[in-house]
């Protein structure tokens, strides 16, 4: 009977565990290995204090990643608006109850459980845009009316986010809001008067003192690195040196001299791609690009293969926001983007991003998994 | 409610679209990020490489070891010894008073201590070790070492300073170093050098030949590359391209060192100088003076108690008598006088009746000796040192012959010895009262009876002990002979010059030569001074220098003798001498201020200070070979 009305097949669990995306999860599993392999270099040759925890947080996550694929994609679909709900009632939770961590109010705890709402709305506003474009028709992508609702969707977060303050995690949510709208089918005459919009407010913002200081001085850091060698461009002086100095073919395992000699701030989190590309060089850092691109393509080829509108969007948003994370801070790092604090997924050591960028693979896993099943319009399970 | 199937192709063809646009905007992205890291690691690499070795390499300065100084037998003067010194990086402290509270507790930091160390912090940066306190003892230092694990930042470390051995017995002759000053750092013209004068805790010649030699002694300094974490923390030092620094010369001394410390102790009771030296080849052996100071305070930066009672004390112990000290010679300088009334055609029996006083112009000269010492010839003259003998052969003398015969023995001019403060003195001529007069209403040509005083050593004559050991010298040798204190810089030895014969008649000088042996071995003036051993017969000369002339009102006040007078109002004592008579080796000269006689004060001690030269005849053993010296290690020299 179910058989009947449901869209697609009810498959076994041995029939999905096959249909997993085996080499996906292989690409991750190397890029998650060269992270190991780098802490344990920054670490003077050791496990501890972070490649040994890395390496069991990968297996977890990719634990939760492989369940999260077999689930099929129509649960994620129903539970789309209510992951995001979730996540922005705790990010207004935040001024409220939040931990105070390096200057800004980013976590807080739950059932003794610390947790970043911010981390939480990657994936919710994801989901929740996806959910929204899965119930419209074509033609009512570019209408005005239609976009209000997703202009808040993405505005409410990004704003609180702002306000922690968190700038890169507030880009990186508008940008991966934008762009799943975009690829929803958004004309270009609007997506265009948009983009300039936003520029104007951004300008404004800068204008009108609405960033906080460190912020002001990243960007302009950014814009010349020169200006204060021992301050913040600093930094990004010895992130050049120290990549610029590993040459084609690097300086060798643990051998990178900047970083053993602690020249580099935040070499296990922000940092980690200049001591990957100080110590196997080029050919050590264009191989690791070249993993993330194989990814960011896979996940894409996913998505067009997915028969229901939701699981095409929702994983083009996860791998939007996995590319951003990695152009951003790869350029970074070498002085093309400003120095914001954005990790290198699977790489920079930290559990929260790496949960969310696993769950977020979880979802993709499920959409792959779940391929030739669509799903209705008005998203009910049964 | 309509279950309405989602599959929609229009929409799908428009998301297939823009995906593929997206992942080739990712691919372009991608490649430039690929593109800016093959600018980073291909084309700029070079540019990069000489960045990260600017970053991870600093030069570090090796300090060189100071050279020594030795004396003629090899025995060290000055040398090197380890220093324990607390060194301070503040980076490595969290907090730096609470570090140096704790510091506090085994080596005191007063208020003026603690504020300079902060003063230091700011001007140089946290990472660079500042010095607390050194000449630490092993006690504190042992106990520093002890609670390292609980003083952060804490640095014991073990640096090199000056050792003098001999400390007070040759503190003239070596002088002290001390801290570089600003102007130090002005004056030096050598880059290279003036780096190594920037050097924590670097010292320089300050005084005598610690200064004189500096540029030799401090040596040449080496380099080391360092490597250098992000703090500025050394990580590691490289040795195989280090340079090493080069030790400083040594410096061989014409000083026997055992010799002077028993001329120091001869004469640690008074104000004195006392100068030994071989008369043959003016190898100076000993240049005493006393009281001293110990060069060893001023290593570590004298403490300005000391200072002040060094500076304000009536005995003068910064001053470096034998060179320094300007004293009237008194009857030492019947020496010249005799020659020069022989110049003059006073044949030496030419005799004279002494009856203690002469009259002249317009006032009496008198004899030392109340009553007078009858009639003498020019030998019983400097036997007893009769005054009156000389004011006679004075009424006639020309001036400019006794200057110039004093000139000719030595006096009245500096030599070259490599240590400053020597003083001239004064030989007395028309053309030196002309000169030193000019201007003044006393310019007034010579008056005769001004030589009458200048005869017996007193009025305008003035000369410094090294002056009458050389005048003494000349004497006995006949020869021009020239001072000299330093023998070899390195193992470049200086070589002794034959002096010229004096341009004098030899008969001349055997008149004087036998009033001198009179004077100690005939019963003379310094009968007391003889010395038994009759190969070291001593022949001397005394003299007795007024200070202050008592007056009538003085005797009239019961003042007599010149013990009645305060310590600085009394007269000088001088005694030189030469030993043996017969083939003259070693001259010594004495003056002991305020010491009231020569033949009381003077003359035993010039004895006591022949007597251990006679026992070890220095002359007689060789002295070391510099060149030998190079390859020796430091340790087999020790203080002998």
């Amino acid at each position: 009977m179910s058989s009947l009305i449901l869209p697609g097949r009810q498959r076994g669990l041995r029939d999905r565990l096959a249909r997993l995306h085996w080499p996906l999860i292989i690409l991750l599993t190397m890029i998650a290995g060269a992270g190991v392999i780098t802490l344990y270099s920054v670490a003077e040759g050791s496990w501890q204090p972070w490649a040994l925890r890395h390496g069991t947080r990968y297996l977890a996550a990719l634990a939760i990643m492989i369940v999260t694929g077999l689930i099929a994609i129509r649960y994620w679909m129903a539970l789309a608006y209510p992951i995001y709900f979730i996540a922005l009632v705790a990010l207004i939770a935040v001024p409220f109850f939040g931990e105070i961590n390096m200057g800004a109010r980013r976590w807080i705890e739950f059932a003794g459980v610390q947790f970043q709402p911010s981390e939480a709305m990657k994936i919710g506003l994801i989901l929740g845009l996806a959910r929204y474009y899965h119930g419209l028709r074509a033609e009512q992508v570019s209408h005005l009316l239609y976009l209000i609702p997703p202009a808040l969707m993405i505005g409410a977060p990004v704003g609180l986010i702002f306000m922690q303050p968190d700038l890169g995690t507030a880009l990186l949510l508008a940008a991966t809001g934008i762009i799943v709208i975009f690829v929803a089918g958004l004309s270009w005459r609007i997506g265009f008067a948009g983009v300039v919009g936003g520029i104007s407010a951004a300008y404004g913002a800068y204008r009108f003192d609405l960033l906080q200081d460190y912020q002001v001085r990243r960007i302009t850091n950014f814009l010349d690195p020169d200006r204060d060698p021992l301050g913040q461009g600093y930094h990004l002086l010895q992130s050049k040196i120290a990549l610029g100095s590993g040459g084609l073919d690097g300086q060798g395992y643990m051998q990178g001299a900047q970083s053993q000699l602690k020249f580099l701030p935040e070499m296990q989190t922000d940092f980690i791609f200049t001591i990957f590309g100080e110590e196997f060089g080029f050919v050590g850092a264009v191989g690791l690009l070249l993993l993330y691109l194989a990814v960011i393509l896979t996940g894409l080829s996913i998505a067009m293969a997915s028969k229901s509108h939701f699981s095409r969007l929702a994983v083009i948003g996860i791998v939007v926001t996995f590319a951003l994370y990695v152009l951003i801070n790869t350029g970074m790092v070498m002085g093309l983007a400003p120095v914001v604090g954005v990790p290198l997924p699977l790489v920079s050591y930290g559990g929260t991003v790496m949960l969310t960028i696993m769950a977020g693979f979880g979802i993709v896993m499920s959409a792959h998994v779940h391929r030739d099943q669509d799903a209705y319009r008005s998203g009910d399970i049964l | 409610m309509v279950r309405v199937n989602s599959h929609d192709p229009e929409r799908q063809e428009v998301v297939t679209r823009r995906t593929m646009l997206l992942g080739g905007g990712f691919s372009v992205l991608m490649a430039g990020i690929a593109g800016r890291l093959y600018q980073l690691q291909i084309l700029d690499h070079r540019k990069y490489v000489d960045l990260a070795q600017e970053n991870q390499f600093n030069r570090r300065i090796l300090t060189p070891l100071r050279g020594e100084i030795i004396d003629r037998f090899g025995n060290v003067l000055a040398s090197n010894r380890k220093n324990f010194r607390l060194l301070f990086i503040p980076e490595q402290a969290r907090d730096v008073d609470a570090a140096l509270d704790k510091i506090s507790q085994i080596v005191p930091i007063n208020q003026d201590k603690r504020a300079r160390i902060m003063r230091e912090i700011r001007r140089r940066g946290t990472f660079t070790p500042i010095q607390i306190e050194d000449n630490l003892s092993w006690r504190e230092f042992s106990k520093l070492n002890f609670e390292l694990p609980h003083l952060a930042g804490i640095l014991p470390d073990v640096g090199e300073t000056r050792d003098y051995p001999f400390s007070e017995a040759s503190a003239f002759v070596i002088g002290y170093v001390g801290a570089v000053t600003e102007s130090d750092l002005d004056a030096e013209e050598n880059d290279a050098d003036r780096v190594l004068l920037r050097q924590p805790g670097f010292k320089i010649g300050r005084d005598g030949l610690e200064r004189t030699y500096e540029k030799e002694l401090r040596g040449a300094a080496g380099e080391m590359s360092v490597k250098v974490n992000a703090h500025g923390r050394v990580i590691e030092e490289i040795r195989n391209n280090a340079m090493p620094p080069v030790q400083g010369k040594t410096l061989a001394l014409t000083i026997d060192a055992e010799l002077q410390e028993t001329a120091t102790n001869e004469l640690k009771d008074e104000s004195a100088a006392a100068v030994v030296m071989d008369a043959v080849t003016g190898d100076i052996l000993v240049l005493a003076s006393t009281p001293a100071f110990n060069p060893n305070d001023f290593n570590v930066g004298i403490n300005p108690t000391l200072w002040k009672s060094l500076n304000q004390s009536p005995y003068k112990p910064l001053l470096n008598k034998p060179i320094s000290g300007v004293y009237p010679p008194g009857s030492t300088f019947k020496i010249i006088s005799a020659i020069a009334a022989q110049q003059s055609g006073v044949r030496p029996n030419h005799t004279a009746h002494c009856t203690g006083k002469v009259w002249y112009g317009n006032r009496f000269f008198h004899c030392w000796k109340r009553g007078g010492h009858g009639t003498l010839n020019m030998k019983g003259a400097l036997k007893h040192s009769c005054d009156v003998y000389f004011y006679e052969i004075a009424k006639q003398l020309e001036i400019d012959i006794l200057g110039d015969v004093a000139r000719k023995f030595g006096l009245g001019q500096t030599y070259e010895l490599g240590i400053s403060g020597q003083q001239r003195g004064v030989v007395p001529d028309r053309a030196w009262k002309r000169n030193y007069f000019a201007g003044s209403p006393e310019n007034q040509p010579w008056f005769q009876g001004e030589t009458l005083s200048c005869i017996i050593g007193q009025g305008y004559v003035s000369s410094t002990p090294l002056q009458l050991a050389v005048m003494t010298a000349r004497i006995a040798t006949g020869r021009a002979v020239r001072p000299r204190l330093v023998r070899a810089v390195g193992d470049l030895v200086s070589p002794t010059p034959e002096a010229p014969l004096i341009d004098i008649d030899e008969k001349y000088m055997d008149v004087v030569r036998a009033g001198m042996n009179a004077v100690t071995n005939e019963g003379g003036t310094a009968a007391r001074s003889r010395l038994e051993d009759p190969a070291w017969q001593l022949a001397g000369k005394t003299g007795t220098s007024q200070v202050y002339q008592i007056t009538a009102e003085d005797r009239a006040r019961g003042l007599a003798k010149p013990e009645d007078l305060p310590w600085e109002r009394r007269d000088h004592a001088l005694f030189v001498s030469y030993m043996p008579y017969e083939n003259p080796r070693y001259v010594c000269s004495v003056v002991i201020e305020h010491g009231i006689g020569g033949s009381r004060a003077a003359g035993p001690k010039a004895r006591e200070i022949m007597r251990a030269v006679a026992a070890k005849n220095p002359a007689s053993r060789p002295a070391i070979d510099p060149r030998s010296l190079v390859q020796r290690p430091m340790s087999t020299r020790k203080k002998g």
